[in-house]
């Protein structure tokens, strides 16, 4: 059974040389989709571990997405969304902070670094901000090191894009 | 005994609510279950009301019994199951005025052995915050309010114990039928589109089952200790509901069925709420 190895034995391994995170990113289509795109149109640079997934707006991101991602895999998931008070829907970004906020306190109690997982707020004309964020968050999880919460899953997929 | 003079008044209020007909059923407790346990009983008339047992073994939570019953119902509700109403209420499951609710003091419940059932012996509320009758225990007077305990344990105690539990779950969902909260007609796990929970039991799947359901009672649970109870593998992950619950309550102000005015704390929100754990943002102590 995978679950019979200890997770806090594989959350300390040390990272393999060419590990590279995998960060999966939530982002709100009116907002932060328009400010990754303003980042790309600007010529920005910053680091391509993530992999961009669009939502209508951060009230729409169900907290399993987010504990989903982390058990398959990523080894960091960011949300961002408009600014509170800019919301395309109103106050769909005012729901999901609390959601978010309630979320990290759940992954605490359960002994998963809540730093994996990054909210931030980026508006369509923060371009230069959405690289900054990225590359901040891109750090942080660099420092954490490899996702083991679930041991054997990332073999798997190293194996599966291997071949 | 107290008990049976409780008992003799719970009677009393029962008959008195089916004879004038403001209910069309009441939920209690008759004796004569396994273990001298107190079962789950639908007095529907009034000569039945003297087969009503109040005692220190009616532990089941009967609040789920209400839900989707669309009937006049009066409830024999103890702290925890006022609250589970109570809850219903505000998530707009059932309506006020149908439910009768006859609160009594409660100064926690025993199982065959005698010892406290899982959610009595760290017990925060003995008197019903709502009720329309009224029946009192002297001794839940002077009890005192247990308060979790906030995180004073590492990350990597956090993560022994969680996996110390969930390594003894075989996934069977008792603690999810028991619940009164987990009312929904497709539970996120039985969804196929999209397929949360795969097929095969792993750490995975353990993770998101009690993580997507600790997120779903989050601020929600009333501490009835039902899913600790129905579990037949000793897991207890009703620590992690109570420890997320108690961090709502210092954040959102909001404490889970003591007011059927108050909207649920992750159903509303302020514009100048807090922001822990935001990128740049402040932590929470």
């Amino acid at each position: 059974m995978k679950g019979a190895s200890s997770m806090k034995e594989n959350e300390k391994k040390t990272p393999n040389k060419d590990w590279d995170p995998v960060i999966v990113a939530f982002l709100c289509t009116w907002c932060s989709y328009s400010g990754a795109d303003l980042a790309g149109t600007s010529r920005l640079q910053y680091p391509p571990n993530i992999r961009i997934i669009r939502v209508p707006c951060s009230g729409r991101i169900n907290p399993l997405y987010i504990i989903k991602a982390l058990t398959e895999g990523a080894d960091g998931v960011m949300v961002s969304g408009c600014h509170p008070g800019d919301c395309h829907y109103l106050a769909g970004n005012l729901f999901a902070r609390r959601r978010f906020v309630v979320l990290k306190k759940l992954l605490e109690t359960c002994g998963l670094n809540p730093d994996r997982v990054q909210f931030t707020w980026v508006s369509a004309s923060e371009g230069g901000r959405f690289a900054e964020v990225i590359k901040e968050v891109t750090a942080n999880v660099k420092k954490i090191g490899p996702n083991r919460i679930v041991p054997g899953f990332a073999e798997d997929c190293k194996e599966a894009s291997a071949e | 005994m107290i008990y049976e003079e409780m008992t003799k008044q719970i009677r009393e209020a029962a008959k008195r609510l089916l004879k004038e007909g403001a209910v069309d059923v009441i939920l209690a407790y008759r004796g004569g279950g396994l273990n001298e346990m107190q079962v789950p009983f639908f007095v529907k008339k009034p000569e039945d009301a003297e087969l009503i047992e109040w005692g220190d073994r009616c532990y089941q939570n009967l609040a789920p019994y209400v839900h989707g019953l669309n009937k006049k119902v009066g409830i024999l509700a103890k702290p925890c199951d006022v609250r589970a109403i109570v809850q219903y209420i505000t998530e707009f499951q059932i309506e006020r005025d149908k439910v009768t609710i006859i609160g009594v003091d409660c100064i926690g419940m025993v199982d065959e052995n005698g010892n406290a059932r899982p959610g009595c012996s760290e017990c925060r509320v003995h008197k019903p915050p709502v009720y329309d009758e009224y029946i009192r225990d002297e001794r839940a007077a002077n009890l005192p309010a247990i308060e979790p305990k906030a995180g004073e344990t590492t990350l990597e105690e956090n993560l022994e114990r969680f996996q110390k539990e969930i390594d003894k779950c075989i996934l069977c969902y008792s603690c999810r039928q028991a619940c009164y909260g987990c009312y929904c007609k497709t539970c996120f796990i039985e969804r196929d589109m999209p397929d949360w929970q795969p097929a095969e039991i792993d750490t995975g799947t353990k993770i998101t089952f009690h993580m997507g359901r600790a997120m779903h009672l989050a601020g929600r649970c009333v501490d009835c200790g039902a899913c600790e109870a129905a579990c037949q593998s000793g897991v207890n992950v009703r620590y992690i509901i109570r420890e997320v619950t108690k961090f709502i309550e210092d954040a959102y102000g909001y404490s889970a069925g003591m007011d059927a005015e108050e909207p649920p704390a992750l159903l509303t929100n302020k514009f100048d709420d807090k922001e822990f754990g935001f990128l740049g943002g402040e932590r929470h102590e």
